[in-house]
Formats: structure tokens, sequence, C-alpha cells
């Protein structure tokens, strides 16, 4: 420490003066208008993008924040997603707060007002989704509970044919001119979809557009049982994700958090329990005991955990009672194979296909076909 | 579209003809009938018309018409099962065409009627959440007022945004000694061209990063001593305007200039007459060093007017006869380097993570001594140095533990010392509750036991339980 004689600080406002002129350099040419440059799209999570890359091809600039490894619950909002959103035309979110950690900071300190929540290019992709698990009521002593109901939706395929229509009809509105390529980027997205998920035969001979409604509705099995065809019912010719799951409808299994209950709706398994008791809370070793007990009893053949969650409690179950465990991405990149979102199904189908002794891998390729 | 059975045999005649002239309009679904054998090319037709059919070309017309006939009988069974469906409550489905019908299927599979959820934007309320600290404190060497518990801060915030260019963030605190008042009070611009954002009101400032945290986000207790000689309890606070600007860069990182006016709440640095403004400018950079690192850097400077310092009133009561007059309005500048380096694997970012915040402050404020034995008072400068470097490891879900050691001068007395060191552990049970136990063992050369009725070291133990209820803003990274 020393004392001086009394020096008044100079030059601080050269030194406001330099920050200016380091924000006014030219670094980047000036925006080009919409049509001369590609649409910069943003997506919040890895399945997002796929879908819109599949509908946007070379039209649209993408960048994806979260990583398929990622929890996309607990996403750090690092300022760096700032930038990535500062010149963004479209951001793509879950919606139904899965975000809620982690979009508002970074919509909110980009700059951008076009991607703000409420503005035209902030698209919610839970637009259009039937929810399911909407609370009753809510409360944190239920844990970490989504107020407008499970946000997962993704886990079901079909629900990728509703937010390949909202990314598209979001395209068109900020890119008119090309709303045709638009539309049939969306139209082979969803042809493929259908006879991914239901086998090419199928489509065929039926139409994905109404066995998509059916499935829709409900009512896929009773369409499929009373409809036939040269004396055999239309499930004969079932195949795709469907077909392979086929084989283990209805049988039971854990999974770690409470995200595949669109998946089991769409499959038709059964998740008896969870490795968390409640959303967002640890299992207990209460929890742990009861679970090997009803693991014990068979009530539950197979456990589905996460890349992102701890494996210590799976593994102390598989190692009591001996019941499988895999663990399965529910985002594209989860793992290496889920290189989009055709490939992140056959990944998972095939993995709980083999899991649950539904047969061996689907001779022929990926049920959802090459590109 | 509901059609009866009397009229299914021209349906299935329309269809039939559609089969052959629909595929470019209605691609989805395809209409291609199952197994079917080679079909004659388009030229084959004419030259069928021009000669008498060949044996090969006559079984390839019977194979088409066997086709044909299947998928008819094909779409008389779905048109039958359609009908049925359709006279059924149970199975009826949205009002849409079918595969079969005679108009072209491509209806989204998003059901018409469901509107979508509502969201928060629909919910005219501010997000509303109050939080709770309850602390204890106790002194392993020295009995003292502070030892016991309290009930340190309540504070409740009420955030939402005012309309498509501005939010707004007001945190209340409810200290148990003191009247409530605003900690930070705020708008903020959204939709400010060029990168910038401007924001109003009342906020805490821009000074390297543990300045901007609020008491339940310190990642220790208690604030490194640096800031609290440098600044005081409180954290350096502004009444005015923040321009942010994100400057363009050709590498595309977060590089982000701060520069705030306004009138700093009354602390050590900045204390003077309310009507001395004082400035600041941030600058920080930060970027990813890997995707499961990173690192981020900052230089601040801040410039305002200092009143007396504590250390000429200490000096006065010491002196007991002093007539003179102090000046009482005094430049004061700190400037501050702040380095934070934080590893969370992205994929168990939840489970794991390590960081490492080291800030370094330099002050130099003028002031007036008292220069003994004449009493007479002298102008000088005292240039003084402080900061802390923490690092904390999340070994756990739910726990973590860190250290901070201390190093500060004073900013307004010669030759004034100390030295801490502290360790924490953290506890969460969710994100929306934490208890942490802190020790911390302080040293100060004899100026600055001075200021701490002349104690020369101490140990402390500190305690706290800090439960958020409500829809609490995530913090800053």
């Amino acid at each position: 420490m020393t004392t001086e004689r009394r020096r008044p600080i100079r030059n601080f406002g050269l030194a406001l003066a330099s920050f200016g002129v380091l924000w006014a350099l030219p670094w980047r040419p000036a925006t080009p208008l919409a049509g001369e440059r590609r649409i910069r799209v943003v997506a919040s999570m890895p399945n997002f993008g796929s879908i819109a890359s599949f509908i946007g091809g070379d039209r649209i600039e993408l960048t994806t924040i979260g990583v398929g490894t990622q929890d996309a619950h607990f996403v750090d909002p690092k300022p760096s997603y700032m930038v990535k959103l500062r010149n963004a035309d479209l951001l793509l979110v879950n919606g139904l707060d899965l975000e809620i950690g982690w979009i508002p900071p970074i919509t909110q300190g980009a700059r951008n007002a076009k991607i703000l929540l409420g503005a035209p290019g902030y698209i919610d992709c839970s637009t259009g989704i039937q929810v399911l698990e909407v609370p009753a009521s809510l409360s944190r002593a239920a844990g970490d509970i989504h107020p407008y109901g499970n946000p997962h939706y993704l886990t079901d395929p079909l629900n990728g044919e509703i937010v390949a229509q909202t990314i598209a009809d979001a395209l068109k509105s900020v890119d008119p001119a090309s709303a045709a390529l638009y539309e049939e980027g969306r139209k082979a997205f969803v042809r493929r979809l259908h006879e991914a998920l239901f086998g090419k035969e199928l489509v065929d001979l039926a139409g994905g557009a109404k066995l998509a409604r059916e499935a829709a509705a409900g009512t896929l099995d009773a369409f499929l049982d009373g409809t036939s065809i040269g004396g055999a019912p239309l499930r004969s010719r079932l195949g795709g994700w469907l077909g392979r799951m086929q084989t283990v409808k209805g049988k039971p299994l854990i999974t770690y958090h409470k995200d595949y209950s669109y998946f089991a709706e769409r499959f038709g398994i059964r998740v008896v329990d969870y490795v968390e008791p409640k959303p967002g809370i640890p299992p207990s070793a209460k929890h742990l005991e009861e679970l090997i007990q009803r693991l014990s009893q068979g009530e539950a053949h197979l456990i589905i955990t996460r890349p992102y969650v701890e494996h210590r409690s799976t593994d102390y179950l598989a190692e009591k009672t001996g019941v499988k465990v895999i663990t399965l991405p529910i985002d594209v990149g989860g793992t290496p194979e889920a290189t989009d979102f055709f490939r992140l199904f056959d990944y998972v189908v095939d993995q709980v296909v083999a899991a649950l002794g539904g047969g061996p891998a689907r001779p022929g390729g990926p049920a959802s076909g090459g590109r | 579209m509901i059609m009866r059975p009397s009229v299914l045999p021209t349906a299935a005649f329309v269809a039939l003809l559609m089969l052959s002239s629909s595929a470019a309009q209605e691609p989805e679904p395809s209409t291609t009938p199952p197994a079917p054998p080679a079909p004659a090319s388009p030229a084959a037709a004419p030259a069928a018309a021009a000669a008498p059919p060949t044996h090969e070309e006559v079984d390839t017309l019977r194979r088409e018409i066997d086709v044909l006939r299947r998928r008819i009988a094909e779409l008389e069974a779905r048109l039958s099962l359609l009908s049925s469906a359709a006279s059924s409550p149970a199975g009826a489905t949205p009002a849409a065409p079918t595969a079969a019908a005679p108009t072209p299927p491509e209806v989204p599979l998003r059901p018409a009627a469901t509107a979508p959820p509502a969201r928060s934007q629909s919910l005219l309320n501010p997000a509303i959440s109050a939080i709770l600290q309850l602390n204890g404190t106790t002194s392993l060497v020295h009995s003292s007022d502070a030892n016991g518990f309290d009930l340190s801060e309540a504070e409740i915030a009420l955030q939402s945004v005012v309309d498509p260019y501005a939010k707004f963030d007001m945190f209340l605190t409810f200290p148990s000694s003191g009247s409530p008042a605003v900690e930070e009070g705020t708008v903020t611009t959204l939709a400010l061209p060029a990168s910038l954002q401007l924001k109003g009101g009342r906020f805490k400032s821009a000074f390297g990063k543990w300045n901007t945290l609020h008491d339940h986000a310190f990642f220790t207790i208690e604030r490194p001593d640096a800031l609290v000689n440098f600044f005081g309890e409180e954290s350096l606070t502004n009444d005015g305007l923040s321009l942010s600007v994100l400057i363009p860069n050709p590498w595309d990182q977060f590089i982000n200039s701060i520069t705030e006016v306004g009138t700093a709440l009354p602390g050590t640095s900045f204390n003077a007459d309310h009507s001395d403004l004082t400035w600041l400018e941030h600058l920080a950079w930060f970027f990813n060093t890997t995707p499961n690192s990173t690192l981020e850097a900052g230089l601040t400077a801040t410039r305002g007017k200092a009143g007396i310092s504590q250390a000429l009133i200490a000096a006065i009561q010491r002196a007991g006869v002093f007539t003179g007059l102090p000046r009482d309005r005094f430049d004061s500048s700190v400037y501050g380097l702040d380095l934070t380096f934080k590893w969370k694997p992205l994929r168990l970012n939840v489970y794991r993570s390590f960081l490492w915040q080291t800030e370094v402050l330099h002050s130099r404020r003028d002031l007036e001594v008292l220069v003994q034995p004449a009493l007479t008072l002298t102008p000088a400068t005292v240039s003084s140095y402080g900061g802390y470097s923490y690092l904390e490891w999340q070994f756990a879900k739910r726990w973590r533990a860190g250290a901070r050691y201390d190093l500060s001068e004073l900013p307004d007395e010669e030759a004034a010392r100390e030295w801490a060191t502290a360790a924490v552990v953290r506890y969460q049970p969710t994100e929306f509750q934490e208890v942490r136990f802190e020790i911390k063992r302080s040293v100060r050369n004899a100026a600055a036991a001075l200021r701490f009725n002349g104690e020369p070291d101490d140990t402390q133990l500190f305690f706290e339980w800090i439960p958020v209820i409500g829809a609490h803003g995530a913090h800053p990274y």
C-alpha cells in the first residue's frame, strides 16, 4: 500500500469511447434480406434441429444449442448461446416449460426481438400436441413437475408430424418465397415418418395420413383388426417401428424419469414405475428397496435409463434383481447411432425389442429406410 | 365424410380412377398396389392400340386387372369400416377426409380443435417468488454480539415482461434489522437495435462477478473481505442507467460491454453526496474452452466520489481534540479483474462440476490524513489491493465443497491488511433449497485489527438455510 499525491484518473472517457469504436467496427457485413440468404434457425435441442433440417434442407442455416447427451431440463444458460441467438430468424423450442431454466435468460440477453417469447420467430413446437399428464393441482411436493403437462412429447414419433407442420409453417412465414420447398420437405418428412412408423407396405395400402389419424385417435388397433385384405386383417401388413414393437406390446418396464409416457402410449408398453420417486428427486434407499421387491416379483422386465442421469441406482437395481438396464437416448445425438430423428427411433426400437426379448434385430436395415 | 353402402360402387369407381391420376396431387399416401407386377410402360399403350395384343401383353393386363380387383375389394372393406365407424360415436374420428376418399387427405395431423396449451405469457401476473435466509453465526475465538441466529434477509421477487419491448425485475428485501427496501428494481429493454440493451432503475453494479450476486446466490455464506472493504456490507449498487452492448466480433464470441452511470448507494468507496455520479465500465469476454468448460474474463473500472474516510474519523476520535473541518468529497476509483473457469460436463452437468473464480481489485482513493502531532489534515491518495480466489467441487448431485482465500487491504487506510481462508459445504436437496456450513479463519495486521476491536484474528462458524418458493428466474451462468 502506498500513499501518493492526488493523481486524477485520466482518459476514462477515452476508454469508454474505445469500447464504442470496437463495437461499431464492421465485423460482419450488413445482414442481407431474407430470400438472399439462408434462414437462420436455432433449435433448443437436436430433435427439433433434425426435423427442421429435413424440411428446410439447404435453405436453412441450422444451429443447435443443446446436444443429444444433455438433459434438456438443465442446459446451462451460457452467454455464448446469446451470440448464437443474436442473428436468428427462428428459435425452435420444446415448450411446456421444459427449457424454463435456460431459454428465457439467453433469449432476453440475445438482443434479438425476433425470437423473444411471443414474437413471430419464437416457435413453440408443442403447439397442437395432445399433452399428457397435465397436473390437476400444482405443488412442488410432487417433485419438479411441469405445470403444463409432460413435455417429452417427441418420444412419440408421430408427434414429429405435428412438429414438422409447426416448423414448416414458421419457415413459410419467415421465408414465403421458399414456401413450396418447405412444403415439399414437410411432405417428404411425413411420408418417410409414416413408412418408418407403420411400414411401407401398410402405408401403400391404407395411406399414411389415414393411419396417422387412426393412431392419433387411438383407434389404430381397431382399424387394423377390423379391416381385412384378401382374408387377412390389415394388422398382418403392419411393419415399421410399430410392427417391430408388436412383439413386446404390453410388457412392463421401469424408466428412470417420467419421460416415456408418450412412447408408452404409442407403442403399447407399460411403464409401471420410475427410478425417481418423484420427478427430479433422486431415489432414496427406501425407494430402491421397493423397486427391488417389485422387480424381483417380475413386475417389470426392463429398466430404461438416460445418458445424462447417474447410473449407480440403476446398476444397483440390476445387480440385485438381474433385470436388464439399457441406456436410451431421448434426443438425436444421444448415442452415435442416433444421427437423425429416424435413426433415433430405429435405435430405440431396436434396443427395446432386443432387451424385452422381442426377437432378433429386424432384417433389411433400419425401419426408417435410407435417405 | 360418411358414405352409405348404396354409394359404395360409385365411390370405389371414383377411387379407382384416382389411382392412376392422383399421384402428383397426393404423394402421401401412396396408392401403389401391393406387390405390383411389372406394369406396362406408358409408351406401350398407343402401341397396343395400333397392333393386336401379344400373349405377354394380355397376361400383363390380366395381372393388372387382378391387382385392381383386389384393390377395389380392399377399398370396399375400408369404406365399410369407415361407414360403421362414422355411425358409432366411440369410433368417430375428427371430420377429415380418409385415405380412400376422393379428396386429398393432406390434412395436418394436428387436431383442429386443439388450442395451444396456456403459456406463461398469457398469465398477466408476474412470476413471484420468495426466498428466506436463516443465518447462524458464532465466533470460536471471541464472544461477540454477532453470535446467534438471525433471519438475515427475506426476499420477494416479482419478474415479468412489461410489453414486447421491456422486462421488469423487482427484488424486495426484508432485512431482520432495518426497513424493507428495494434491493434491485430494473426495467430492461428487449428490442433495441444494434445489440444494445438498456437497463434503468436500481441494480447491483456489474463490477466483476460476485458483486452482481444476490446474497442467496453466494457461493459462501458471507462475501469476500475485499468486496466488504472496498464497497461495504452490501454490493456496490447504483440508481441509474446501464447500457450493455454485445460487441460483434469475427470469432462470434460473447464480448459484452456494460457502461453504467448513476448514484451509488452509500458504501465505502462511493459514499459521498447523493448528487455525485458514479461511472462504471465493464468489459467481459466469455468463451468455451472445450464443450465441457468455459472461461470468462472481465475488466472493470468505476469512478465516483467518496466521503470522509473511516480511517480519518477513527484518527480524529483517537486524537480527542480536533478543530479542523475535513473535506467530504474525494475522487475514488476502483478497478477490477475477474477470471472464472467452469467445468460442467454436458452429459452429467447436474452431478459434477468444478468452479474457479478469482477477482483482483485495486482502489485509488483520495482522502485526507491527520498528521500528528500538529493535528493538521494533509491530502493523500491511498492505493490498495484486494481480492479472493474461490474453488468449488461438486461431487454429487446435492453436494458441493468449496474453499476461498481472501487478501484485502483497506482502501482508506495505509498499511492495513487482512487475510482469510474459508471452507464451505453446500447441500441442495433440490434446486429450491440449500443448507450450507462454513468455517472462516481471519488474520489481520495491527492497523486492520483496529477496525475489529483490536482483534488480530478470528475463527467463525456460519450456518445458512435458504428455501425458495414460487417461480424464481434463472440465475446468470
